[in-house]
């Protein structure tokens, strides 16, 4: 698991191709609803069950990968 | 040509404003004394009407919205800006984001596989489904208790397909809930205000729509007129109702009949010949929604923070919607009462159901004072439209009657939100329902005009 990884998650969630790691998923035009479906893909990938509040603390690929390596370290 | 219409809902008023514009002659009955159907202005307030039925639309709903625009009605936004309000099992919360405080990933879970399901579907024909059999068969109810096992999830399921299609999950098959979310245009648009089918209500009331589609209409539109049955031979057919003003019975002969009400009541009419397939089976259901209007003298949530929108796990109001005016002359709370809680409430009495959504505002919302005024409608006891927003295909209903769902029957059309493949269930689907019945009319009648008007073939 890496930060490029959840950009790919982002991209096929949210059917869109243009993102990098900085992307804001709410910008991007996300919502609650698909935001628990990176969860859950986060969660399939590395083991890690991150909450909606770490989300939101947070949404963009860079922001999430650091809480799943926090959580794993 | 000379055409009956049966029920002057959105579809049947939509195909008669569209015959009598292509030359025919058009006679639409109705059974109740109003027209629109599952489009109903409920008073809330002084001079402000509520949508007691059918509401909400979004950009992929180009039908209706070019409609909109060609009567001049305007549109009001759904907002919901401001924090959600929750009732999980007695515990209130409120956030930001308008999924409940639940496991996130396990709901991310569910809607992946729900997802996976939708992608399923042969939306052009789901009876054609890949293991259409077995989707059809098993119930979604059966699907949840096989499939998902986190409790939150399985929490949360019914409460999302109550919202989405005003379904207990034990009533639908899997094959109608993948078709249903995919026909109205996927989950996520679905599920969405902003961006999705729930953007914006018709500003004063989406029966406007039909008032103003019934004005072009004129005495043409014949209501109290309940139909009985439809007899037809190779020269025409008749329409027999009773008038619901005299008691006499009134036939009107016609070339074609557009039967334009929900397959509950078509199935009830008695059709000779009789129907080859039927329009519903014992196992299609009604539309499980009661709607609560909580009327205040304005949006008073709003001060707080709070957009209005909730969710609850205990009933009767499983989710709540600001619907108040965009003037802001009143407050409006929306209350869906749906799938099995519909179900209990519709059997209280009137004072029982006021008081238990009295009860449960104070629960969401103990800032508040009371709601000036309740008013309810219950959709599934209607006798002239046994649910909203449409009818539930049960198990075995799709491969059962879907071939069949727009083959005429002789002389007779069908139309109805119900019999179209696009956008099933909501007012875009009515409309393109009636967009091609009427299409298969004039397909029909163009060699003998064209035989009339010695214009050669």
């Amino acid at each position: 698991m890496n930060a490029v990884r959840i950009v790919e998650i982002f991209r096929r969630v949210l059917g869109i191709q243009d993102v990098d790691v900085n992307s804001d998923f709410f910008e991007l035009g996300g919502d609650s609803l698909l935001a628990t479906r990176v969860l859950s893909a986060i969660a399939r990938d590395s083991g890690t069950e991150l909450l909606y509040d770490d989300f939101v603390d947070d949404p963009t690929p860079e922001g999430l990968f650091t809480k799943v390596a926090f959580a794993t370290t | 040509m000379h055409v009956v219409v049966v029920g002057a809902g959105l579809a049947g008023l939509t195909a008669a404003v569209d015959l009598l514009a292509a030359g025919a002659e058009v006679t639409i009955v109705e059974a109740r004394d109003r027209v629109g159907g599952r489009m109903h202005g409920i008073p809330v307030s002084t001079d402000v009407f509520a949508d007691g039925g059918a509401a909400y639309l979004g950009v992929k709903h180009t039908e209706l919205l070019a409609m909109i625009r060609e009567y001049g009605l305007p549109l009001a936004s759904t907002g919901m800006a401001g924090h959600s309000t929750f009732l999980m099992s007695g515990a209130r919360t409120t956030t930001a984001g308008r999924v409940p405080p639940l496991d996130a990933v396990a709901l991310g879970d569910l809607f992946d596989r729900l997802e996976d399901l939708v992608a399923q579907v042969r939306i052009d024909a789901p009876w054609q489904t890949p293991q259409a059999g077995r989707l059809d068969r098993q119930t979604a109810a059966r699907w949840l208790a096989d499939e998902v096992n986190h409790p939150d999830a399985r929490t949360f399921f019914p409460l999302f397909i109550g919202e989405m299609m005003a379904a207990d999950p034990a009533d639908i098959s899997v094959l109608h809930m993948a078709f249903y979310l995919r026909s109205g245009g996927g989950i996520r648009y679905l599920n969405s205000f902003e961006g999705g089918a729930q953007q914006w209500r018709i500003d004063g009331g989406s029966h406007l729509l039909c008032l103003a589609l019934a004005d072009r209409l004129g005495d043409r539109v014949r209501l109290r007129h309940p139909v009985s049955t439809i007899i037809q031979d190779s020269e025409s057919v008749v329409v027999q109702c009773v008038s619901a003003a005299d008691g006499n019975p009134v036939d009107f002969r016609a070339d074609r009949v557009v039967v334009a009400v929900p397959p509950l009541l078509a199935q009830g009419i008695d059709f000779r010949p009789a129907l080859s397939t039927p329009r519903a089976s014992a196992a299609t259901g009604r539309g499980c929604a009661v709607k609560v209007h909580l009327s205040y003298p304005a949006p008073l949530w709003r001060a707080g923070g709070l957009s209005g929108w909730s969710v609850s796990t205990d009933g009767p109001l499983l989710s709540t919607v600001d619907d108040s005016p965009p003037d802001e002359s009143a407050g409006v709370l929306t209350g869906f009462v749906t799938g099995a809680a519909a179900t209990t409430f519709s059997a209280m009495p009137p004072a029982q159901q006021q008081e238990a959504a009295l009860a449960h505002a104070r629960r969401l919302f103990p800032d508040l004072p009371p709601p000036d005024r309740v008013s309810v409608t219950d959709w599934p006891a209607e006798q002239y439209s046994r649910g909203c927003y449409a009818a539930l295909f049960g198990p075995g209903d799709w491969l059962r009657l879907g071939p069949a769902l727009t083959t005429p029957h002789g002389r007779v059309h069908w139309a109805g939100t119900e019999t179209s493949l696009e956008y099933f269930g909501l007012m875009e689907g009515a409309i393109r329902s009636a967009r091609r019945v009427v299409a298969e009319l004039i397909e029909d009648r163009a060699p003998a005009a064209a035989a009339l008007e010695g214009v050669p073939s």
